[in-house]
């Protein structure tokens, strides 16, 4: 010790120019970091138990929150089963990974209960929620979930069948590649700037003329505030006597649909690029294995592409639900004032609180309360590829 | 002010895939088959639905007017004009130079800063190292929709009394100047650089800055490049925050002004359509010219502006 302890003093001078070298070294960028998006953070929390409308009012403790999610109990079930999802992961991973079979029996067993209770625990907690809480900004959380469920999946989906395409022998495939880039390249402000005008409710623009050539009846598209399931099926159904859904399962309106269209046509060709390193990544031996077995093209698509990419599919869907939760600017500069709240998603009602209703501390408390939720996202992701991926 | 694909960087860069796109194809030759007819048909459609949007702007931005009311398919003769009169009546020129000033400055600092930071991570012993990087990237989690309200007040001089930079060339430009996601980066990139370097440099007497500026910048470009391009595109889509912070058009950026036209110009599509040409160009350019680095830069980040 009394010989470490001397080695320290006589290093201690250069070790000190070394430590002041570093700190001055990470100084400018901890400094804008750390105000710019760090403390924001822990100011947003403080905001957010006051009133506070453009000038800071009195302490009010929870209040904010409980404006935004209604109840508590209710919010503490919706989160709490969100997280048991993570937990059913674990025993299922758990389950499959060896031991007994008996053991495995029961962790399956287990695993599929804590699913059912995740899901009984998060519809309970979201109608309690609903019942008393902030309609706008629950809305909004509902629309945010049509958006990525109706984007991400179908954007990954289109997104393989590219890559695989453009995996074969072909001509011309880094023109194709470029093309299919491009969109996701587009800032979002001047794709949707085009989409809002090809997407016009006048019957001889360009979507409704696509329509009059598959001779269906042309649409008002983002001024349309019907639920899709209604637009489909509005027919068939007022033959029924059904002339109006609502609730969940009547799925995003029209503007909306439109909106999600911009999604699939942004992202696509971005999954795609990402298929497209995964695909390059599988060792061609396990093709001419599978081919020698008499595995047709299709099969080996199947059995050997499909899980092979598991994980990549996987990255891109939570980074896809992750971009959802977070999609500001096509659905602000998308919207249209006649259907403003038909297509307003979490973070567009959070900059309306902000900007239009002037309640600031409301507004940090629902940026607090998406948080949470990106943030139990941001776990499923870290649980299969964080530090890992991170290099730490 | 960061957020994934919306705004700014990520919780995690690509794991498993590296994000190269060179995909090589399972042989080598080219040849044209029959049997591959599907697979041209299908890229084909994907290919025009992808480009039919692009189209369409590039073709109504040189549209008359009437041309636009009447939905032709293509312009009679191009009306160039329309990019004179966006550029001049509906202020273009303006917004351009303001995008281009504070994407110049944002990328100049991030450089300076992330390099400075990148490097003492990767090179430098300091007690606390290790904490001070995690906690940096644990802010590539948060998303913008967070931030972006006490960074107004920030900004407004309410917390640090700086006085307010509402409409200054400052709120444009200072919250961007450092960003942990190109630290992350370039740390990854200078941990990679051989001890041998750094130990001749030390005999020659040269100090941390020396070695810095002399040694490893100049092996770095391929990284510096990529770290380039991230920001550029990022600062150049940057959105929600220029909206809140820009209410004249002193410094008001491109896609701000696009979208206070988009509200003002009423039926003008054509010029519309303009000002998104002028929008993107500037990235398209930059795409076309570095395209394998944009490429892997971008999927490697999942950065979107």
């Amino acid at each position: 010790m009394s010989a470490g302890g001397a080695r320290a003093r006589r290093t201690t001078r250069r070790e000190w120019r070394e430590w002041l070298t570093g700190y001055a070294f990470v100084a400018p960028a901890v400094v804008i970091i750390g105000i710019f998006g760090l403390f924001p953070i822990i100011y947003a929390l403080y905001m957010s138990l006051y009133s506070w409308r453009v000038r800071k009012g009195a302490y009010v403790g929870l209040e904010n929150y409980l404006r935004t999610v209604g109840n508590v109990g209710g919010a503490a079930a919706f989160f709490a089963g969100l997280l048991l999802v993570l937990v059913a992961h674990w025993l299922w991973r758990d389950a499959f990974s060896g031991g007994r079979s008996e053991t495995r029996r029961w962790l399956q067993a287990a695993g599929a209960l804590t699913l059912i209770a995740a899901g009984v625990s998060t519809a309970l907690g979201w109608r309690l929620m609903t019942a008393a809480g902030d309609r706008a900004f629950l809305q909004g959380l509902v629309r945010t979930v049509y958006y990525g469920f109706g984007s991400v999946p179908i954007q990954i989906a289109l997104a393989l069948v590219l890559a695989s395409l453009l995996f074969q022998r072909i001509r011309g495939r880094e023109l194709f590649r470029m093309i299919f880039f491009l969109p996701y390249v587009t800032p979002f402000v001047a794709g949707a700037a085009i989409f809002r005008a090809i997407f016009s409710p006048r019957k001889d623009f360009l979507a409704n003329t696509v329509l009059s050539w598959l001779h269906i009846a042309p649409q008002r598209w983002l001024f349309e505030t019907k639920p899709l399931t209604e637009v489909l099926f509005g027919g068939i159904l007022g033959h029924l006597g059904v002339h109006h859904i609502s609730g969940f399962w009547a799925g995003p309106s029209l503007a909306l649909v439109t909106i999600i269209l911009f999604g699939i046509w942004t992202y696509t060709g971005y999954n795609a690029v990402i298929f497209l390193a995964g695909l390059g990544n599988i060792p061609p031996e396990l093709y001419e294995a599978a081919a020698i077995d008499g595995a047709s093209g299709v099969q080996q698509f199947r059995f050997v592409t499909v899980p092979l990419l598991s994980p990549v599919t996987f990255y891109l869907t939570v980074l896809g639900f992750i971009g959802t939760f977070q999609a500001f600017t096509q659905i602000y500069v998308m919207r249209q004032v006649a259907v403003r709240d038909a297509v307003d998603t979490a973070s567009v009602v959070i900059f309306d609180t902000f900007y239009k209703r002037n309640d600031w501390s409301l507004a940090a408390a629902q940026s607090v309360v998406l948080f949470a939720v990106i943030l139990i996202l941001t776990l499923y992701q870290n649980r299969f590829f964080g530090r890992r991926a991170l290099g730490v | 002010m960061s957020s994934v694909r919306e705004g700014a960087a990520l919780p995690a860069p690509e794991p498993r895939a590296p994000a190269a796109p060179a995909a090589r194809g399972r042989g080598e030759p080219f040849e044209f088959r029959l049997s591959q007819l599907p697979v041209y048909f299908l890229l084909l459609v994907g290919a025009v639905v992808s480009f039919t949007p692009f189209f369409y702007m590039i073709s109504t931005s040189l549209m008359t007017l009437g041309e636009t009311i009447n939905r032709r398919l293509l312009p009679a003769t191009p009306q160039w004009v329309n990019y004179q009169r966006a550029w001049t009546e509906a202020d273009f020129a303006l917004y351009f130079r303001n995008s281009v000033v504070i994407t110049s400055l944002v990328i100049l600092g991030v450089l300076v800063t992330c390099t400075l930071a990148g490097y003492a991570f990767a090179r430098i012993r300091f007690p606390g190292r290790e904490a001070i990087f995690m906690v940096l990237l644990a802010t590539l989690m948060i998303p913008s929709t967070v931030t972006f309200i006490p960074n107004f007040l920030m900004v407004r001089g309410d917390v640090i009394p700086w006085g307010s930079w509402i409409n200054k060339l400052p709120a444009l430009t200072v919250p961007f100047l450092s960003t942990a996601f190109i630290i992350f980066l370039f740390r990854q990139f200078f941990a990679g650089i051989p001890d041998e370097l750094w130990d001749a440099a030390r005999i020659d007497g040269a100090g941390h800055l020396r070695f810095l500026t002399a040694v490893v910048i100049p092996m770095s470009r391929p990284v510096m490049l990529t770290a380039t391009l991230l920001t550029f595109v990022h600062s150049w889509n940057e959105f929600l925050w220029p909206l809140l912070v820009t209410t004249t058009p002193t410094w008001r950026p491109l896609g701000i002004g696009l979208y206070t036209f988009i509200n003002e110009a009423g039926p003008e599509t054509q010029l519309l359509m303009a000002g998104a040409v002028i929008t993107i160009l500037p990235i398209m350019v930059v795409y076309f010219f570095t395209q394998k680095q944009f490429t892997e830069g971008i999927a490697t980040s999942g950065l979107k502006g």
